[in-house]
């Protein structure tokens, strides 16, 4: 039996010496209990670059964007999105059709590659499913059906029968919906927290395992396009009309896109991806819909992060920008970033080949910083000509291959809301 | 697996039952109070008061009275927000306009509509630049609320703030959210040992659909089942001294049983 009396002091004394080490650029040591790493045992994710693994790698490898002129139906805008094909046709049936939406059909889609499904029931082999807990972000949820019920609903504003399903019009239908798939009775929570939200369900997975809330977790994030995202987003003047360009001078915005994407965290286990060795969690306090201006709440992410792996900066060997590819974010993740590393890795925003997956996004760029430990290959972004100076030392611009023991993962959501995540590769 | 901890601040805000003061009241058997003008949060500007949604007012109703009784600045603790269907008057306007005129789709409405806009108004309003996250457990969403605070005892020293609250909804959702009555809840959570803790409790995580606690008086039993969130009162009334025990039931996934503990 575990509570937190017990490791979570100890464990804090004999490793400040390490922490104080890793934090610095805020001036204010803090000290987190030692969570034991968790191994990423399998994963998957699908989005405009790729449906499953294989095929993300192959566009990583050989440059190729899924991001495509704006055909999503309903939206006029002059814009490109990562749109993920083959969701449109495939309505959820039988018992899932309480589910039925486009969030749950990608949901779905994701789940069925990578032999996710069958990982997670061998997974159920070993451990009890009351003891898998399912933690999902998403930032959209169903609320394309919403708004698709509203369209067709007609004078009396009553919805159409097909439209009255009151497990999709809530922000919990996705993580709801992963569990029944899998067949997981653990606790089932979701995350909505913008465009930090798939980033965060690994802490929460962290923080219950270690709680003893449950013994390992399915984790992932599922975000799709629907009309609140492509206009609100424009409504900001945070759309480019061209693909997006992350970190280059010329960048005008941000392309929307979609994506689902799924990780087994469990503990003890020597095969898999890497281990999620740290992650900071914090908040602007600033603006809704704009970062701090000198990168406050993401520079505190990030030293929370290495602070609870135990690690120098120095010993990152890759950061996954958030990178959306607006001129202010950009320009602050880039401060931040310089603010934590006294020399940055080499640093890149793959949203370029995905487009922002918004509450998908965290999940996403977990997926590619994994890959990246995995095949020794750090992606740059695309459409990346010419970086301002602030960030030419440090922006890859070409791909490269580079065994890396351990890489960071930035997201940063409305509402201030930001999540950076360490992986370390099992060999390290 | 159980695990101990202190509850150090409470809150409520729900028509007829405005604050802590008048909970305790009916809990006694008092009938509801008349609706008053509640005041304005302290924590929004006049300018960020008029930006603000619905979710953030709702929801700092009762967030600012769990802080104030814990004796904590806003800014203190890490706060989980937690809703079931977040802001449904938002949800209403932005589906509205996206039917009839999508290119005037108001930005500050837009950036409003995310499910974590009350947390971070909080964040904003009270400079808390701790971490502050926003979930939904639909229905269980005040079970699936304290399961990630509790899971946060362990994480780091700080109180955390458990904000559990669900609106009722605007135009054709009502039929699939019938809620009459806006309910917010909160609590502020330590780990056990607090100076001036109103409830030392212990919970342990255990398979029940559904919830059991002593019963309430029919007025609050009433919100129970009227408002999902405010599946929260037992665990506010076993903080007032009101039973011995509750458990929070969950459609999936483990229920919580909490029970009182000597202090």
């Amino acid at each position: 039996m575990r509570g937190w009396s017990r490791d979570a002091y100890t464990n804090a004394h004999a490793v400040i010496s390490i922490c104080t080490l890793a934090v610095r650029s805020q001036g204010q040591a803090r000290i987190f209990p030692f969570v034991k790493p968790l191994t990423i045992s399998a994963m998957t994710l699908t989005c405009a670059a790729g449906t499953g693994l294989q095929a993300v790698r192959s566009a990583l490898a050989n440059g190729q964007s899924g991001l495509r002129a704006n055909d999503f139906p309903h939206c006029s805008l002059d814009t490109w999105i990562g749109r993920v094909g083959a969701v449109e046709n495939t309505p959820l049936e039988g018992e899932l059709a309480e589910f039925d939406c486009r969030n749950n059909r990608l949901a779905l889609l994701g789940l069925q590659q990578d032999d996710f499904v069958a990982r997670v029931q061998a997974l159920k082999q070993r451990i009890p499913s009351e003891r898998i807990a399912c933690i999902i972000g998403t930032s959209t949820a169903g609320i394309g059906v919403t708004e698709e019920a509203y369209r067709e609903m007609g004078e009396a504003e009553i919805f159409q029968p097909r439209h009255r399903l009151p497990r999709v019009h809530t922000p919990h239908t996705s993580a709801a919906f992963t569990a029944r798939v899998l067949g997981l009775d653990g606790p089932v929570l979701t995350i909505s927290t913008a465009c930090s939200s798939s980033a965060k369900v690994f802490a929460s997975a962290a923080r219950l395992i270690d709680a003893g809330l449950a013994d390992a977790a399915v984790v992932g994030g599922v975000d799709s396009l629907c009309l609140s995202v492509l206009y609100g987003f424009h409504s900001l003047d945070l759309v480019s009309d061209q693909p997006c360009r992350p970190f280059d001078r010329a960048r005008k915005g941000l392309s929307l896109g979609e994506a689902a994407g799924f990780a087994i965290l469990e503990k003890e286990t020597e095969q898999g991806y890497g281990q999620l060795l740290g992650w900071g969690e914090s908040s602007d306090a600033h603006h809704m819909a704009s970062p701090h201006p000198e990168g406050m709440g993401a520079a505190a992410a990030m030293t929370e992060a290495l602070s609870r792996a135990r690690l120098d900066a120095s010993a990152i060997g890759y950061i996954n920008c958030h990178g959306t590819a607006t001129p202010l974010n950009d320009e602050v993740e880039a401060r931040a970033i310089a603010s934590v590393f006294d020399q940055p890795p080499a640093a890149a925003s793959t949203k370029a080949w995905t487009g922002h997956t918004l509450g998908a996004a965290g999940i996403a760029e977990a997926v590619f910083s994994l890959l990246a430990l995995n095949d020794e290959f750090l992606p740059a972004g695309l459409n990346l000509d010419d970086p301002e100076d602030d960030w030419s030392e440090f922006i890859l611009r070409e791909s490269r291959q580079q065994r890396v023991d351990a890489v960071l993962s930035n997201s940063f959501g409305f509402g201030g809301s930001n999540c950076s995540l360490i992986f370390g590769s099992l060999a390290s | 697996m159980s695990l101990s901890f202190d509850v150090i601040g409470a809150g409520i805000a729900t028509t007829g039952v405005p604050d802590w003061e008048a909970f305790l009241a009916v809990l006694a058997g008092a009938n509801l109070v008349e609706d008053r003008q509640t005041p304005p949060s302290a924590l929004l500007s006049p300018r960020e008061r008029r930006r603000a949604p619905r979710a953030a007012k709702l929801s700092f109703a009762a967030a600012e009275q769990a802080c104030a009784m814990a004796g904590l600045a806003p800014s203190e603790p890490i706060a989980v927000f937690s809703s079931g269907m977040g802001d449904l008057d938002i949800t209403d306007y932005m589906c509205k306009t996206l039917k009839d005129s999508p290119e005037l789709l108001s930005p500050t409405r837009f950036h409003n509509s995310v499910h974590n806009a009350a947390s971070g108004y909080w964040s904003i309003g009270a400079g808390a630049t701790g971490d502050v996250t926003a979930i939904s457990g639909w229905r269980d969403s005040a079970a699936a609320g304290l399961l990630e605070a509790l899971s946060r005892l362990g994480d780091s020293d700080q109180p955390v703030l458990l904000v559990v609250y669900d609106d009722l909804a605007q135009g054709p959702m009502r039929s699939l959210w019938p809620t009459e009555h806006a309910f917010s809840g909160a609590l502020v959570l330590t780990r056990p040992g607090a100076a001036g803790a109103q409830a030392r409790l212990l919970a342990e995580i255990t398979r029940a659909d559904s919830d059991a606690h002593d019963p309430l008086p029919a007025t609050l039993a009433e919100r129970m089942a009227d408002n999902p969130a405010a599946r929260l009162l037992p665990m506010l009334g076993l903080i007032a001294g009101h039973g011995q025990s509750i458990t929070l039931g969950s459609e999936q996934g483990p229920g919580i049983s909490i029970k009182r503990q000597p202090a």
